[in-house]
């Protein structure tokens, strides 16, 4: 009796609460914040699976990662002799998958050690699960209309099965209103530059503009053709608009942040090589990489998006921390 | 003791000390009168040295003479704003440089892992940190000396930012952390990014991140050292060995960079993604002396860069093949035309130039023709010396290495506050193209100053 009572003082959106996590594990909130997060990815699948694709067991560990991550560290690690990483993102693998099956799908276990001012979002987890998509010969405006139904599905599933649970954690959740609006870059910084935010046509938006420009919809939407420069060599770029990329973000309302990032993938070699020295690395390092490419694969298009940043969303919480049974946020030791 | 002026510098220095940098680091402002603390004085006398050591093979800030006038308004404002008259002492130093607070628009220019450079690091980084001045901490550290933990008996990385952090004084300074290729393979950013105990420093703008796109003394070769044999195996598959460690016995081993690859493209994605990866850090840009400087300077402005410090072609190194010395590249005096040139359309990022520059009139020489500040690299090794005289018998040694650092800029602040007093700039940010006059016709026109023999 005693321990309900502490428990129900708890403030699971607190960082402190993160190196207790196996008291916040057994609180009534937690409790339904994981049901839904079970429901979610059980109709994740049910959408994906319908629509033909096809579920691949995810890669954990590789030579080498996605270097496009802002800011975060690999963890490396010697295997026998050599040095491997623990995946930041599926990506390289999920185009290696092209060459085999057209429709895919992981849901990938990344760990990236992020910067530590990132534990100061709410939004930021150093290790966290994304549903990772690609399917061949799309564009990324196919890959939008998958992400959107994603969405819609999980929400409608959601409200259906967790009416009561939502209710208790005090989630009004509307289902999103289709088609989502899609903004370029271009147009979003204009939003920004007249609400006297401060946005450039070269740069990413930063986080705290994104999460500005976010809090102005009510319901998700997408940002797409982002400036060359800050993504992943990955990202193709547009051979008729030269420093535009074919990719795009969705975002979620009322300051939820981003949701997706998707895109066109890159699958020439040289471009490739040309992209990858943008982290001032040598191409050398992700030799089987560039092997497979000069060998041959298929153009496609996908997108990640983040389990615990969509139940985040989908139970309104304060925290993308109060969305995982065992969070692990920059700088905090914890279980 | 007579010592060495160096007009021109040395082409190779074998830390013999005699010379004007050992004898500042030693004696401080004592050291910017030509007669030895007390002892001489009053027994000598002295005028200006009128002699190159052997001519030059290019032009150089020899070349460019300041210009004193009598008729000075400044200077009656700096009186009236004083209610005395001013003095050198009166001269401002203070400036803020490539997003920096300084005391002095002087840097200690990138010097990296290889052995005359890093076993001083610790001395380097604390002396300039006391100075108030900016330190560059150079290529290949991470992966010659370890990240956090020591792999050979030198200090690591990480010993050398801390020991800078930890003497900063009220904030003036900063420590710049130089990434190549190879660092770049190791992920050195990130790691410096997320990593627990700087990230205090980094919110206060402490520390910032360098790309490194050549130097003057082997651009378009990157960084070359000698290694020994256990050092070499473990970096076999890291860097490139002319002679394979596993196969061929010897007691060192050459080791290379590579120099990296750059397009307008990349480097604009180069820059853009640092300053979107780091945010909380400023970004420089290294370059040596190369003859698309121009293009280089538009696009790495254009993209954001914090600062961009370029090192003619006599800048100094730890190891380069002679030819690369000797054959490669704009002379200082022509990258610091390029800076010129920068300023004069309209570019406001922040400017250095390096490449065998040592002394006070050098600092004002350059801030007059547009620069933001100067880099210096070997005469910090010589300072970090603390000594005057052979190493055998020398002259005078100073008890603790880092005064030699602090004296050497206490040395060069004073010999520039006094040649901008005499032009009656109280504040260095003042000096301009009309405080200079050219020696010679081509630099004379090459600048658009007065050529002083007409």
């Amino acid at each position: 009796m005693t321990e309900t009572v502490h428990l129900k003082k708890l403030d699971l959106s607190s960082p402190n609460i993160l190196p207790k996590s196996y008291i916040a594990i057994r609180h009534p909130r937690m409790k339904k914040v994981l049901k839904i997060q079970a429901t979610i990815c059980m109709a994740a699948r049910e959408y994906l699976n319908s629509l033909g694709f096809i579920e691949l067991l995810p890669p954990i560990i590789g030579p080498v990662t996605d270097p496009g991550i802002r800011g975060a560290k690999q963890v490396t690690f010697d295997f026998y002799g050599r040095e491997y990483k623990v995946m930041s993102s599926a990506i390289l693998y999920k185009q290696m998958a092209m060459a085999s099956l057209d429709k895919i799908y992981f849901f990938s276990p990344n760990i990236r050690l992020e910067p530590l001012d990132s534990a100061k979002t709410g939004r930021h987890l150093v290790e966290f699960v994304q549903i990772d998509i690609e399917q061949a010969y799309a564009n990324y405006f196919d890959a939008m209309e998958i992400a959107e139904g994603l969405l819609t599905y999980v929400v409608k599933k959601v409200l259906k099965e967790h009416e009561e649970d939502l209710k208790d954690l005090g989630r009004e959740l509307k289902v999103p209103r289709r088609p989502f609006k899609k903004l370029t870059h271009r147009e979003a910084v204009d939003i920004l530059r007249s609400h006297g935010i401060k946005a450039s046509y070269e740069h990413e938006i930063p986080w705290e503009a994104e999460k500005e420009l976010s809090f102005m919809f009510e319901d998700p939407f997408f940002i797409y053709d982002y400036p060359r420069g800050a993504r992943g060599f990955y990202d193709r770029e547009d051979p008729k608009r030269p420093g535009i990329l074919r990719d795009f973000d969705m975002l979620y309302p009322e300051g939820y942040g981003e949701a997706v990032s998707g895109a066109e993938r890159e699958y020439r070699a040289e471009k490739v090589i040309e992209r990858m020295r943008a982290t001032g690395e040598n191409p050398a390092k992700y030799g089987w990489y560039i092997e497979m490419l000069k060998y041959g694969i298929p153009p496609s298009a996908g997108f990640g998006i983040g389990v615990e940043r969509l139940t985040r969303y989908i139970c309104g919480l304060k925290a993308v921390w109060e969305a995982r049974p065992y969070p692990k946020v920059a700088g905090i030791y914890s279980p | 003791m007579p010592f060495r002026l160096l007009r021109g510098g040395c082409p190779y220095c074998d830390l013999c000390c005699t010379c004007e940098i050992a004898r500042k680091a030693v004696y401080g402002r004592d050291a910017l009168y030509p007669f030895l603390p007390s002892k001489e004085f009053g027994d000598v006398q002295a005028g200006g040295e009128i002699f190159f050591e052997g001519y030059t093979r290019f032009y150089n800030l020899d070349h460019v003479v300041l210009l004193p006038c009598l008729f000075l308004p400044d200077r009656l404002s700096k009186s009236v704003e004083l209610g005395r008259e001013p003095l050198f002492i009166d001269v401002d130093t203070e400036t803020t440089l490539g997003g920096f607070k300084v005391k002095v628009p002087l840097v200690v220019a990138a010097m990296g892992s290889t052995d005359v450079a890093n076993k001083r690091g610790l001395v380097l980084s604390e002396g300039s940190a006391k100075a108030g001045i900016i330190q560059v901490i150079g290529e290949n550290v991470i992966n010659m000396r370890g990240y956090d933990k020591r792999i050979s008996s030198q200090p690591c990385l990480k010993e050398r930012i801390l020991k800078y952090l930890e003497n900063v004084d009220s904030d003036y300074g900063g420590v710049l952390i130089q990434q190549n290729v190879e660092d770049a393979n190791a992920e050195l950013w990130n790691k410096v990014y997320s990593d627990k105990d700087l990230d205090e420093y980094i919110e206060r703008g402490l520390i910032g991140f360098e790309i490194k796109a050549g130097q003057g003394a082997k651009p378009g070769l990157d960084g070359e050292v000698k290694v020994n044999r256990e050092l070499a195996l473990k970096l076999k598959n890291k860097f490139f060995f002319p002679d394979d460690p596993e196969k061929v016995k010897k007691e060192l081993y050459e080791r290379h960079s590579v120099p990296g690859t750059f397009t307008k493209e990349i480097l604009k994605d180069m820059i853009k993604l640092a300053k979107n990866n780091y945010p909380r850090v400023k970004l420089w840009l290294k370059l040596g002396p190369y003859a698309d400087l121009d293009e280089i300077i538009g696009v790495a402005s254009k993209a954001g860069i914090d600062c961009i410090t370029i090192d003619g072609s006599e800048g100094g190194t730890g190891m380069s093949p002679i030819a690369a010395m000797r054959e490669l590249g704009y002379p200082t005096l022509v990258c610091l035309k390029k800076i010129t040139d920068a300023k004069s359309r309209g570019i406001k990022t922040s400017m250095i130039i390096a490449g065998r520059l040592f002394e006070g009139g050098h600092l004002v020489k350059s801030l007059c023709l547009g620069a933001d500040g100067v880099a210096m690299g070997r005469p910090f090794i010589i300072a970090s010396e603390g000594r005057f005289g052979p190493a055998n018998k020398p002259v005078k040694k100073l008890g603790n290495q880092v005064d030699g650092v602090v004296n050497f800029v206490e040395a060069i602040k004073v010999e520039a506050q006094m040649l901008a007093s005499a032009l009656g700039k109280y504040s260095l940010e003042d000096l301009s193209k009309g405080n200079v006059g050219a020696l010679e016709k081509v630099v004379a026109d090459m600048f658009n100053i007065q050529y002083v023999y007409e």
